[in-house]
């Protein structure tokens, strides 16, 4: 392994003993070659940094939050962001019942932010709340018309709530979707193990815009006349169905590192299918398979940018929807609104990756420590 | 059987059951929505059937790689779209490859600035959704072209504008001839190009797909042993050959099952283009013919039929090649 050469308490020797002229030297004039690159690739980035920077910073358009601000319409308008704001974080949801999303949005953090902490008290109730019953009472917060709560139809509902809503509920879904699958596909029964590899392998091969017309448009053709569906409960539904599948193929790569020795002893515990499954094997498999989950839970956050192609208007969307209003027309606009969405997704799934290989790694030195034999 | 006392062969059996029940429920389902779907399509008065793949388009498509007319059957605009599709992936497939190989060796360089050059490239696209690069370079970075009076000459005969991209290419006509790009009075003729959405297409989805391509192929390259790298030092090959003669065979047999994945979904990811109207399957079929010709069954079973059998190929395709290096008795 390379990775070995990279080691913390290597590199900081090394950084001990040599000085900056000598690591210069050392890592990027070394040859005749490696200093010929090196020149080129600095004066190349030189030149691209004060390109940046002129047309992030110096040309770019500042003051104001009027469509006025930006009288050049080719140079980046951030006043843009700043007018557009509310839309961005809410879509069209009326602004007197906004507390209702931040109240759910703060609920749901806490929580999340409770879980992180190690030595938090009764842990294994937040998670059991914030699985089992946070989902379904956000939902009613968010939608209301019952329990005194007026009604917000979903085709107001927008921007980063939105991105946030559909993320999480369909991961919600998919994830015991998934589970289930995943062991429907390994079950003796010849039956449903071939149904749920069939049923696997089709949708994985089905992209997911294309899924998401499928079922925009047949889901109608389907159910009978009187049961109807909204657009965003369609949509959800189209990328629930994929990222079920793949939470599957995630899942089931856990179930297959586990060695025949757990389910053995699992049944020589006395324990029936559900107990086994429940108190041995998916625990084990669901933290070996947790990198694959995390990494397509980065990837379904990424995905809901689809939705803006079937008239759904998640931050994305909803950016994309303000940059075509002619007031603000215009490419400064539109790149200033795309840089802000840039920005939001980038920082979010850095940080998500970069934690999950944290946790990665602290699941493998837990492992290693008590699996020693 | 000797060894099948009472319990396991009531276990057997209750399987058995199991099963025929869960097979029947399942034909229960596909009956019922089979039957739903009939009702609804006649009280909304749709027909059905693929008749309509031979009537006039009557629309026009506007890259086409074989001959087609407004005047042309929907099934060769259904051609059209398909060649469209498959021309964006080959070439998405191409550049992703070669910006993935580039990287991935960049980030095991011993020159500090090209391993963190390469990095941050990694970080920067892959974590950015790549509808929005698509999007970036549609509706800013290619609009900021000039205009085809003004236009850019790379060279002599590749000439860029706010259009497209044109360059020479082979004319089937009378034998063959490489005809360039000439300058018409309201755009270039002759040669052939590449439309702007082409272009957004191609560049998004290369960068994107190509970072995630030279994480496999640093990790396939940390993959080979270290053993293997002063062996082939040892035995006087430059640095260079060593990577590609002992190194590179080594590292594909890590490198290809992952790469598989990352140009499947590429594939799939061709049908963004939708999004910004390059006419590939998704914008001609289940778009323009799904509206002119309203059948909405058809048209879906089609193109799921298209995604589902390429996928299928390219899966068989890379399968051989992956059992082809594989080491025996591995």
């Amino acid at each position: 392994m390379g990775s070995e050469l990279k080691t913390p308490s290597a590199r900081q020797g090394l950084q001990c003993r040599v000085t900056t002229l000598g690591w210069l030297r050392q890592n990027l004039f070394s040859s005749w070659w490696n200093s010929a690159v090196s020149a080129v690739l600095l004066v190349l980035l030189a030149m691209l940094t004060a390109r940046l920077f002129q047309w992030l910073i110096i040309d770019a358009q500042w003051a104001g939050s009027e469509p006025s601000a930006c009288a050049d319409t080719s140079s980046l308008c951030w006043p843009f962001i700043r007018a557009r704001w509310r839309q961005f974080l809410y879509g069209l949801y009326p602004s007197e019942q906004v507390w209702r999303v931040n109240l759910g949005l703060a609920v749901g953090a806490l929580l999340g932010v409770a879980l992180a902490v190690r030595r938090m008290p009764a842990r294994r109730w937040v998670a059991a709340f914030l699985l089992v019953a946070y989902p379904p009472l956000a939902w009613w917060l968010f939608r209301g018309g019952a329990g005194g709560l007026a009604p917000v139809e979903t085709s107001l509902w927008g921007g980063f709530f939105l991105t946030l809503v559909v993320t999480g509920s369909v991961f919600w879904v998919s994830l015991l979707a998934g589970v289930l699958l995943a062991l429907g596909r390994q079950s003796r029964l010849a039956l449903v193990s071939q149904a749920c590899t069939v049923w696997i392998e089709f949708w994985r091969a089905v992209p997911v815009l294309v899924l998401l017309f499928v079922v925009i448009i047949m889901l109608p053709l389907f159910l009978p006349a009187n049961m109807e569906i909204d657009r965003l409960g369609r949509a959800m539904l189209a990328f629930a169905i994929l990222m079920s599948t793949y939470l599957a193929e995630a899942v089931r790569g856990g179930l297959q590192s586990l060695s025949v020795g757990q389910f053995e002893a699992a049944r020589a515990l006395g324990l029936n299918w559900r107990q086994s499954r429940l108190y041995v094997v998916l625990p084990q498999a669901l933290s070996v398979a947790l990198p694959q989950i995390t990494s397509n839970f980065i990837g379904l956050f990424k995905e809901t940018t689809v939705l803006l192609v079937i008239g759904l208007f998640d931050l994305m969307g909803e950016v994309q929807r303000a940059a075509s209003d002619p007031q603000w027309l215009g490419t400064g606009t539109t790149a200033a609104g795309y840089i802000f969405v840039a920005v939001f997704f980038w920082t979010a799934c850095f940080s998500l990756s970069r934690a999950s290989s944290r946790l990665e790694r602290r699941m493998t030195r837990y492992r290693a420590a008590v699996y020693r034999p | 059987m000797s060894g099948d006392t009472l319990t396991r062969r009531v276990r057997k059996n209750s399987a058995f059951w199991l099963q025929c029940l869960l097979g029947l429920a399942l034909l229960a389902l596909v009956v019922l929505v089979f039957r739903t779907t009939q009702s609804n399509l006649e009280l909304l008065g749709v027909q059905s059937g693929f008749d309509f793949l031979w009537k006039k388009a009557g629309f026009s498509i506007s890259q086409h790689l074989i001959p087609y007319t407004e005047d042309s059957p929907i099934w060769t605009a259904l051609a059209v779209a398909i060649l469209n599709t498959l021309l964006l992936a080959v070439f998405c497939v191409l550049l992703a490859s070669i910006l993935g190989l580039a990287v991935g060796i960049g980030r095991l360089s011993s020159n500090w600035l090209v391993a963190r050059l390469s990095l941050a490239y990694l970080e920067l696209f892959r974590n950015i959704p790549v509808l929005l690069q698509i999007f970036f370079w549609y509706y800013v970075a290619l609009r900021a072209l000039p205009s085809f009076e003004s236009s850019i000459f790379i060279t002599d005969y590749l000439v860029l504008n706010n259009r497209g991209l044109y360059f020479p290419f082979i004319e089937f006509g009378n034998g063959f001839s490489i005809s360039p790009p000439v300058m018409g009075r309201f755009a270039y003729e002759g040669g052939f190009y590449l439309m702007p959405e082409f272009l957004a297409l191609w560049i998004g989805l290369s960068l994107y797909n190509g970072s995630y391509i030279s994480e496999i192929v640093r990790s396939g390259f940390q993959s080979v042993a270290r053993g293997q790298w002063e062996a082939g030092a040892a035995l006087g090959l430059k640095p260079a050959a060593v990577l590609r003669r002992v190194a590179f065979p080594q590292a594909l047999r890590a490198i290809l099952p992952p790469l598989t994945t990352v140009y499947m979904n590429m594939f799939k990811a061709t049908s963004l283009a939708a999004a910004i109207a390059y006419p590939e399957i998704v914008s001609v079929f289940v778009g323009t013919v799904n509206n002119l010709a309203g059948r909405p069954v058809e048209v879906m079973a089609v193109t799921l039929a298209f995604y589902a059998g390429v996928s299928f190929l390219v899966a068989w395709l890379m399968g051989r090649w992956n059992k082809r290096i594989t080491l025996r008795g591995q």
